[in-house]
C-alpha cells in the first residue's frame, strides 16, 4: 500500500483524538466521582441510579416519619404512665378511706387530694405534642375534655392516625381518648368521661362519709387501671414495632446507599489506574506521531 | 541519408522541456499537498515519434515528449465515500443533539427530575405527619412549585432546541443550494475546457470535493452521463447530481430545494412555523440520509405518530411529558385512575375531595384542584376556571370529561392552582373530614398513588420518567455507536483515497531529483552538441 504524508497525519490525529477521548473520560470520572455523566454512557446504570435515588429518598423520609411517630408515642406512653400513677394513688386513697377508721379531718384531706388528682387527670387527657392534642383522635386541634371531665368532642376508637413507615406499611401512632378515659366506649361531646365519673363518685362517697360506697369506687378504679394497662400494653407493642421498623430502615438506608454508590460511583483506584495507562498510551502516541510525521526525503537532500 | 546538423540539439531541447515539465508537476503536487479534494497528478510521458530511416537502418529515436497530465483517482472509492458520508452526517447530528437533549433532563444528578419528585413526595409525607402545620404546608407548596417549574423549564428548553434545529435546517437547505450552484458553475467550466479533448484535473477535483460536501448533507448520487457524440467525435459527457432520482444539478441547470414554513403543525407539540423542505418547483422531496435527515428526525420525530418520522425526537419527548403531567395531575386532583388495572376507570380520593383547615362541620369537600395550568398571562389558574373548560361536570364518572379537562395541561404550562399558590395554609385540602385535622384519609390515598403501577403503561409515576430517560439514553448510546462506526468506515475509505490520490513528499522529492538529473543530462547534451558545432563551424578553418 502506498502511504502518503496526509495519511500519516490523518491517522495520527484520529488516534490522538481517540486516546485523548479516553483520557478525558477517565478524568471526568475522577473529577465527578461518577461512572457516568449522561444516561447514554450506560442507560442501565442511569435507570438504576434513578430508582435507587428514589428508594434512598423514601427511606430517609420514612425514617423521619418513624422519628416523629416515636416522639408522639413516647409522649403517649409517658402520659399513660402518669394516668396509671394517678389511678394508683387514688386507689390507695380509696383503700384508706374504706377501712372505716378515718376521722372527718382525714376524710377532708383525702377529698382535697382526690380533687387535685381529678384535675390532674383532666390535664393529662388534654396533653399536647407540638400543639396537637394527642388523645383527641382526628380533632387534634381541640382539647378532649374540660376541667369537669366533660368531653368536648365526639370521638370514636376508630380515629386512628396512621404514619407511613414503609411502602404500604402504616402504623397507628395515637391512642383515642375514648379508649383510655371512657373505658373503650366511643365518647360523645357533652357526656362525662367514665374515669372522671369514678372520681366524682369517689368524691360523693367521701362527702357522704359512707364507707360502703367507697368499696364500689374501688371496683371502678380497679377496672380503669386494668383498662389503662391494656392500652399501655398496646402502645408498648406498637413502639416495639416502630423500633424494629426503625432498625430495618437504618439497615435499608445503609444497604441502598451502598448499592447506589456501587451502581454509579467510579472506583477511584481502578479509574486512576486506567487514567495512568491511558496517559501512557497518549504520551507514546504523541511522541511516536511527532517522530513519524516530521522527516521526509527533503531533510536528507542537500 | 544525412540528418540535419541541429537534430541533436532538437532532441536535447525536448529532454529539457520534458524534465522541466516534470519539475513543474512536482512543484504543483507539493504545493497542493494540503488542498482538500486534490488528487496527485502524473505526467503521461512517452518517447517522441521516431523517424523512419529511408536507408533501411530502422527507426531513429527523437527524444521524449509529454502527452498530457493525468490525475490519479479511483471514481469507485468516491462513490463509496459518499455513500458512507451521508450516514456519518446523519449520526453525527443525532448523537450531538441527543447529548443536548439528555442534558435537558439533567439526570442522573442531584437536581434532576428524581430529586424534585422525591422532594415533592417528602413534602407530602412531612405534611401527613402533621397536617395542621402551617410551615409544612408552605414547604409543600414550594416543593410543588419546584416540580411544576422543572417541567416548565424542560419543556421550554425542548422548544428552544426545536427552534434552533429548525433554523439549522433552513441554513442547511441554503448550503445545499449554494453547493449545487457551485457545482453547476464548475460543470460549465469543465465542459468548456474538455470539449477540446483536454482533462480539467484540478476543476474536477474541486467538483468532487463539493459533491463530498453535499453528500454529507443529504442523500445524493453523482455521475456523468453521455448525451451522445460531439461533432469532434468525443462523447458528450454531462455531470448530474440527483436526490432520490430527481436532479438537483443537471449539467448547467440547478433545481433548488426550498424551506417553506408550515401552515399547520405536524405534531400538536410542535412550535409554530416549522420549515417543510420541498423542491422549489413544488414537488415533494424525501430525504433519506445525511445531516438534513438527522436534523429533520430530531425536530419532527414522534415515534411514527401522525405520520411523523419513526424516530424519538423533540415532539416525542414533549408528548410523553405532556402525558405524564396530564395523568399525574388528574389522579392527584380528582382521584380518577384505573386503580387496579382492570381497564375500568375508578374513583378514589383526590385533592378535590379533601377538606381545608377552615372547613366547618357540615361543609362539603373543598373541591380545590391542586394542579392546574398557567393562564395566558403566566399566572396560576384557579380550579373552577380550569374545570369550566370541559363544560358541566357529568353525573357519572366520565373519563372523556376528565380527558377533555386535562388536555389543557402541557408540560410547559403545568402549574399549581392559584388557590394553593396564594394560600397554601388553608387551601391545601388533604384532610379527610371537616374539623378533623388529624384525619389524613385524602393524603393517604394520594400518597398511595405514588406506587400505583397502573397509573401509566410504563408503571408508577417515577417508572414513567425513568423509562423516558433510559429510552433517551439507549437512543443516545445507539447514535454515538453508529457515529463511531461510521467514522471508522469513512476514515478507512478516506485512507484508501489518500493512499491512491494523496501526495507523497518522498515520492515527489525522488521525482524532483530524477527530473533534475534528466535536465542536467539534457543540458550536457546541448553543451556537447554545441562543442561539436563549434568544431564544425569555427575550427575547420574553411
Amino acid at each position: 500500500m502506498r502511504i502518503t504524508n496526509n495519511m500519516l497525519i490523518n491517522n495520527m490525529l484520529s488516534n490522538l483524538g481517540t486516546n485523548l477521548g479516553r483520557v478525558s473520560k477517565s478524568q471526568n470520572q475522577l473529577a465527578t466521582g461518577k461512572k457516568i455523566s449522561l444516561p447514554s454512557d450506560d442507560p442501565i446504570v442511569a435507570s438504576r441510579a434513578l430508582k435507587l435515588r428514589t428508594d434512598v429518598a423514601e427511606i430517609k423520609q420514612f425514617k423521619r416519619n418513624v422519628e416523629d411517630a416515636t416522639s408522639w408515642m413516647e409522649i403517649s406512653e409517658t402520659t399513660l404512665k402518669q394516668v396509671g400513677e394517678v389511678l394508683k394513688r387514688t386507689k390507695e386513697l380509696a383503700v384508706q378511706a374504706g377501712n372505716g377508721t378515718n376521722t372527718p379531718e382525714d376524710m377532708e384531706k383525702t377529698k382535697l387530694e382526690v380533687e387535685q388528682l381529678k384535675i390532674q387527670m383532666t390535664h393529662l387527657a388534654n396533653t399536647t405534642y407540638s400543639g396537637r392534642y394527642i388523645f383527641s383522635g382526628f380533632k387534634t386541634d381541640k382539647p378532649l375534655m374540660d376541667e369537669d371531665g366533660v368531653f368536648q368532642i365526639d370521638i370514636a376508637n376508630g380515629e386512628q392516625i396512621f404514619y407511613e413507615v414503609g411502602i404500604g406499611d402504616d402504623i397507628s401512632i395515637n391512642v383515642a381518648g375514648s379508649d383510655v378515659f371512657n373505658y373503650g366506649n366511643d365518647a360523645i361531646a357533652g357526656e362525662k368521661s367514665s374515669i372522671i365519673q369514678t372520681f366524682d363518685d369517689f368524691l360523693a362517697a367521701l362527702e357522704s362519709g359512707d364507707g360502703t360506697n367507697v368499696g364500689a369506687v374501688l371496683g371502678q378504679l380497679e377496672r380503669d387501671s386494668d383498662n389503662v394497662l391494656r392500652v399501655r400494653a398496646g402502645v408498648g407493642a406498637r413502639m416495639n414495632r416502630l423500633e424494629l421498623t426503625s432498625n430495618r430502615l437504618e439497615d435499608d438506608n445503609i444497604s441502598f446507599t451502598k448499592l447506589m454508590s456501587k451502581n454509579e460511583d467510579a472506583d477511584i483506584a481502578e479509574t486512576i489506574m486506567y487514567l495512568m495507562n491511558e496517559l501512557n498510551v497518549y504520551n507514546s502516541s504523541l511522541s511516536v506521531g511527532a517522530k513519524v510525521i516530521q522527516p521526509s526525503l527533503v531533510d536528507f537532500l542537500t | 541519408m544525412s540528418r540535419s546538423s541541429f537534430f541533436g540539439l532538437d532532441i536535447a531541447t525536448r529532454g529539457l522541456y520534458t524534465a522541466q515539465r516534470g519539475m513543474t508537476n512536482v512543484n504543483h503536487n507539493v504545493d497542493n499537498i494540503n488542498t482538500p479534494g486534490y488528487s496527485r497528478q502524473v505526467l503521461e510521458q512517452t518517447a517522441a515519434r521516431p523517424m523512419l530511416m529511408v536507408d533501411g537502418s530502422g527507426m531513429l529515436g527523437t527524444g521524449s515528449e509529454v502527452r498530457g497530465v493525468k490525475r490519479v483517482r479511483d471514481e469507485y472509492v468516491d462513490v463509496k465515500y459518499r455513500s458512507e458520508a451521508q450516514y456519518l452526517g446523519e449520526w453525527d447530528v443525532k448523537s450531538t443533539l441527543l447529548e443536548e437533549m439528555q442534558a435537558l433532563y439533567n439526570e442522573p444528578s442531584n437536581s434532576g427530575f428524581s430529586t424534585v419528585m422525591n422532594e415533592f413526595y417528602n413534602g407530602l409525607q412531612q405534611l401527613s405527619t402533621d397536617p395542621s402545620s402551617h410551615s409544612s404546608r408552605a414547604a409543600l407548596k414550594e416543593k410543588a412549585v419546584m416540580l411544576t417549574k422543572y417541567f416548565n423549564s424542560v419543556a421550554s428548553h425542548f422548544e428552544y432546541l426545536q427552534n434552533d434545529v429548525n433554523d439549522i435546517i433552513y441554513a442547511k437547505v441554503q448550503e445545499v443550494n449554494s453547493l449545487a450552484d457551485q457545482i453547476s458553475r464548475l460543470n460549465k467550466q469543465i465542459y468548456n475546457y474538455e470539449v477540446t479533448g483536454n482533462v480539467a484535473n484540478d476543476l474536477r477535483d474541486q467538483r468532487g470535493n463539493l459533491v463530498d460536501k453535499i453528500a454529507k448533507l443529504v442523500n445524493v448520487e453523482a455521475y456523468e452521463i453521455s448525451y451522445g457524440k460531439l461533432p469532434t467525435g468525443l462523447e458528450d459527457m454531462r455531470f448530474v447530481v440527483t436526490i432520490n432520482g430527481k436532479a438537483i444539478v443537471d449539467h448547467y441547470n440547478v433545481s433548488h430545494l426550498e424551506a417553506v414554513q408550515r401552515k399547520e403543525k405536524a405534531n400538536d407539540e410542535d412550535i409554530e412555523n416549522l420549515y417543510e423542505i420541498g423542491w422549489a418547483d413544488g414537488n415533494r422531496v424525501s430525504i433519506k440520509s445525511g445531516e438534513l435527515k438527522g436534523y429533520l428526525e430530531v425536530r419532527d420525530g414522534n415515534d411514527g405518530a401522525n405520520g411523523s418520522p419513526d424516530y424519538r425526537g423533540v415532539p416525542y419527548y414533549q408528548r410523553k411529558m405532556n402525558e405524564f403531567v396530564r395523568v399525574f395531575a388528574r389522579t392527584f386532583n380528582e382521584g380518577i385512575i384505573d386503580i387496579d388495572g382492570d381497564g375500568v376507570i375508578d374513583k378514589t380520593l383526590g385533592h378535590i375531595d379533601g377538606y381545608t383547615l377552615d372547613s366547618q362541620q357540615g361543609d362539603e369537600a373543598a373541591g380545590i384542584r391542586f394542579f392546574t395550568i398557567l393562564d395566558e398571562d403566566g399566572n396560576p389558574m384557579d380550579s373552577t376556571t380550569f374545570a369550566l373548560f370541559a363544560g358541566d361536570s357529568p353525573a357519572d364518572i366520565d373519563i372523556d370529561y376528565y380527558n377533555e379537562m386535562y388536555s389543557q395541561i402541557t408540560a410547559k404550562n403545568f402549574s399549581v392552582s392559584s388557590e394553593v399558590y396564594d394560600n397554601p395554609t388553608h387551601n391545601i385540602a388533604i384532610i379527610g373530614a371537616a374539623e378533623e385535622p388529624g384525619n389524613v384519609a385524602v393524603m393517604d390515598a394520594i400518597l398511595d398513588l405514588r406506587h400505583n403501577t397502573y397509573m401509566f403503561n410504563e408503571g408508577a409515576p417515577e417508572d414513567f420518567i425513568k423509562t423516558i430517560i433510559s429510552t433517551m439514553g439507549v437512543d443516545g448510546q445507539q447514535a454515538t455507536h453508529y457515529y463511531k462506526n461510521q467514522m471508522t468506515m469513512t476514515n478507512q475509505i478516506e485512507n484508501r483515497r489518500q493512499s491512491l490520490s494523496g501526495v507523497s513528499i518522498n515520492e515527489e522529492m525522488a521525482n524532483l531529483v530524477r527530473y533534475q538529473h534528466a535536465y542536467n543530462a539534457a543540458a550536457k547534451m546541448i553543451q556537447t552538441h554545441a562543442e561539436l558545432l563549434d568544431v564544425l563551424v569555427n575550427r575547420l578553418g574553411v
